[in-house]
């Protein structure tokens, strides 16, 4: 039991943990993830059967994957408890330990004060420890092993937590509309979009929506999102994700003379009795005039909708009658009134549901983990033992120091024993 | 500009010729001159990549072209650093060529200066950007050290106490830049999730830049366990090198993923 407990703390076990770690994910980097059985079917033709029983199609998803992981976060708690009894005692016991170092390099009188007077201007303070002097400054460095080594499990840990918990939820939204969610403990989120824009004031490409979420709890919040700019209230993030161009048509009753302008992104009927109405097909972004005078919709190479067209099928007393038309065009079914408008640009909005802890513990981590790599490799702490003899480098990134001083040193050793 | 970018790889090309010369002929007159000459592409270096960020009214990182020419110049103010600080003249001759080669991979890359694209207009945009010139450069000059290390070892051109100077100079490089990867790879990830919502989505660029922290990680590891010498170390930091390289290049042409527009 004691010697698998060492093996699965063991610097080793880690190596060989990260090795594995970085060759699964060069394969998953190599070969394209999640996509349908068939697209490897066609793309690896020789070897897709073993691709997907060995899941190289979803590798970072694959139990094995997951269980490295799993095996690095043993390795990483195992280790930092370990490391935790060495770095959690005080400074006291450090310099403590330092003092009973045997003298490793022996150094001429001249030597010894040219070492003392260095330690002193490098800001290093001097603890009298029965007989031997100790040199010492930022002991605190001793933490950054351990404090690294912490953040990175807690990293992986809440990182696997953020990959996994959330609930994410694309949806679009015509401006003036509002789309509403179900809460997990019941009632619904609002989302309303009041305005979108596709560019800022200075005409610069930027998608932002004039957003209002309104919670189960009636608590409501309004801001504007963009891309990296999303608005976050209670465990809802909401971010501008994508856009789209939707038709516009302004539908007039003749009998009361009452109207209404609907946005259409997909296939719908415009109908008061669901007989006689307008199919909304589709809008096209651009349009040629054949020779015989007629419209026929193309695409636009350059994107936007330069010259809109829409495709419509007026249905009539059981007739269909394709139409394309343009903004501006009016046409009449029944007692219904169809004027095109020019098209509105809507948002698509991404709305993802986390536990707020999650977010905050993982930025914890990072800052842990850039403090601890900080202590590590900047702020390393300094031991070294001084008597009538010599002296002796202690701590454990101590090689810093012992480099340091072999070279101020180096013509004023009188025996170098170790 | 393009005229000022071509001085400055011109300056850059001359200095590496003076330090080859010097080096292959035992001039160290040639050497002298050589470094003169790299402080002065340098310079110039410097005032073409502030030129293009006042022209493009940003940081000029957006791209291949961008970065490269901030990798390079980070390679070369490190080297400088380096000279200054720890009087590391041995190590110009591996690190100016590798300044130069990075220079003409940008030569290479379209110049025009464009707009940002809103998803890198982000606070982000620096640091995340900034910090990966940082880590790139700093472990290509611990490959370059290394390198050097390597031959003045079988060369015997320097005593032990050097060799382990040496070492510990590229165990240092590695330490700075594995703290500058992992401030990338943890702001790209804050970044991430702002802009498409995920810390992490396995996108090739983000693997590929866990993959090279997990390459540096096992280094400083086997160094702490001190199993395997000093030569074993340092050619791990040469084969390491094309990792880095990878991931700064060829992700971006092979590996199509969320950041192939860089």
């Amino acid at each position: 039991m004691k010697k698998l407990l060492n093996f699965l703390r063991s610097m080793r076990f880690g190596i060989v943990l990260l090795i594995l770690i970085a060759a699964l994910s060069v394969v998953g980097s190599v070969i394209p993830q999640e996509r349908a059985a068939a697209w490897y079917a066609e793309a690896y033709p020789a070897w897709h059967t073993l691709l997907l029983a060995l899941r190289l199609n979803r590798v970072f998803k694959s139990w094995y994957f997951l269980a490295l992981l799993s095996l690095l976060c043993l390795n990483l708690t195992l280790c930092s408890l370990l490391r935790a009894l060495a770095v959690f005692c005080g400074p006291q016991t450090l310099v403590e330990g330092c003092a009973r170092m045997k003298t490793l390099v022996q150094l001429t009188p001249e030597g010894l004060t040219k070492l003392e007077q260095h330690l002193q201007s490098t800001g290093c303070r001097m603890t009298d420890c029965g007989g031997a002097r100790v040199w010492h400054k930022r002991l605190y460095g001793r933490f950054g092993s351990f404090l690294t080594h912490l953040a990175i499990l807690l990293t992986i840990l809440v990182g696997a937590a953020a990959l996994y918990l959330p609930q994410v939820v694309d949806l679009d939204c015509m401006p003036g509309e509002s789309v509403v969610l179900p809460a997990k403990n019941g009632g619904t989120a609002r989302f309303a979009v009041s305005d979108f824009r596709v560019t800022d004031a200075s005409g610069r490409l930027d998608y932002t929506s004039a957003l209002t979420v309104t919670l189960p709890d009636g608590r409501s919040k309004s801001g504007e999102i963009s891309v990296n700019h999303p608005l976050s209230f209670g465990s809802y993030k909401v971010y501008q994700q994508s856009y789209g161009t939707a038709g516009s048509v302004t539908v007039t009753n003749l009998e009361n003379d009452g109207s209404d302008v609907f946005l259409l992104a997909e296939l719908s009927f415009l109908s008061l009795d669901n007989v006689n109405g307008l199919w909304y097909v589709a809008l096209y972004p651009d349009y040629i005039v054949t020779a015989s005078g007629e419209r026929m919709p193309v695409s636009n190479a350059g994107g936007g909708y330069p010259r809109p067209i829409y495709h419509v099928q007026l249905a009539e007393n059981g007739e269909q009658t394709l139409r394309f038309l343009v903004p501006g065009d009016t046409v009449e079914v029944g007692t219904l009134r169809f004027t095109f408008n020019e098209p509105v640009n809507y948002p698509g909005l991404r709305i993802k549901i986390t536990p707020t802890a999650v977010n905050a513990l993982l930025v914890v981590g990072f800052v842990l983990m850039l403090l601890g790599l900080t202590l590590l490799f900047f702020l390393p702490p300094v031991l070294v033992r001084v008597d009538g003899e010599g002296y002796a480098v202690g701590g454990a990134k101590s090689e810093g120091t012992r480099l340091e001083l072999k070279t101020l040193l180096k013509d004023c050793e009188r025996e170098a024993y170790a | 500009m393009n005229a000022l970018f071509f001085v400055v790889l011109g300056l850059y090309f001359v200095a590496v010729v003076l330090q080859f010369s010097a080096a292959a002929f035992k001039k160290e007159k040639l050497a002298g001159l050589s470094w003169p000459v790299f402080v002065a592409a340098f310079a110039l270096h410097t005032l073409f990549l502030v030129l293009r960020g006042v022209i493009a009214r940003r940081l000029p990182l957006s791209n291949q072209f961008e970065f490269a020419c901030a990798f390079a110049w980070g390679i070369a103010l490190l080297l400088i650093v380096l000279r200054v600080k720890v009087k590391a003249v041995w190590l110009s001759v591996a690190a100016m060529p590798a300044a130069l080669l990075i220079l003409s991979y940008a030569a290479l890359q379209p110049r025009e200066i464009t707009e940002l694209m809103p998803a890198l207009r982000s606070a982000w945009f620096g640091i995340h950007i900034g910090s990966a010139v940082f880590a790139y450069s700093a472990f290509v000059l611990a490959g370059c050290v290394s390198l050097r290390y390597l031959r003045m070892k079988k060369q015997g051109t320097a005593d032990e106490l050097k060799l382990q100077q040496m070492d510990y100079l590229s165990y240092r490089l590695v330490g700075f830049g594995f703290l500058f990867l992992t401030v990338v790879i943890l702001s790209g990830a804050i970044w991430a999730e702002q802009a498409w919502s995920a810390f992490w989505t396995w996108d090739p660029k983000e693997t590929w830049a866990l993959i090279t922290w997990i390459i540096y990680a096992v280094y400083l590891h086997l160094r702490l366990r001190r199993k395997k010498d000093a030569a074993f170390l340092a050619w791990y930091l040469i084969v390491a090198i094309p990792v880095v390289l990878f991931t700064f290049a060829g992700v971006n042409t092979l590996l199509p993923g969320l950041h192939s527009y860089a």
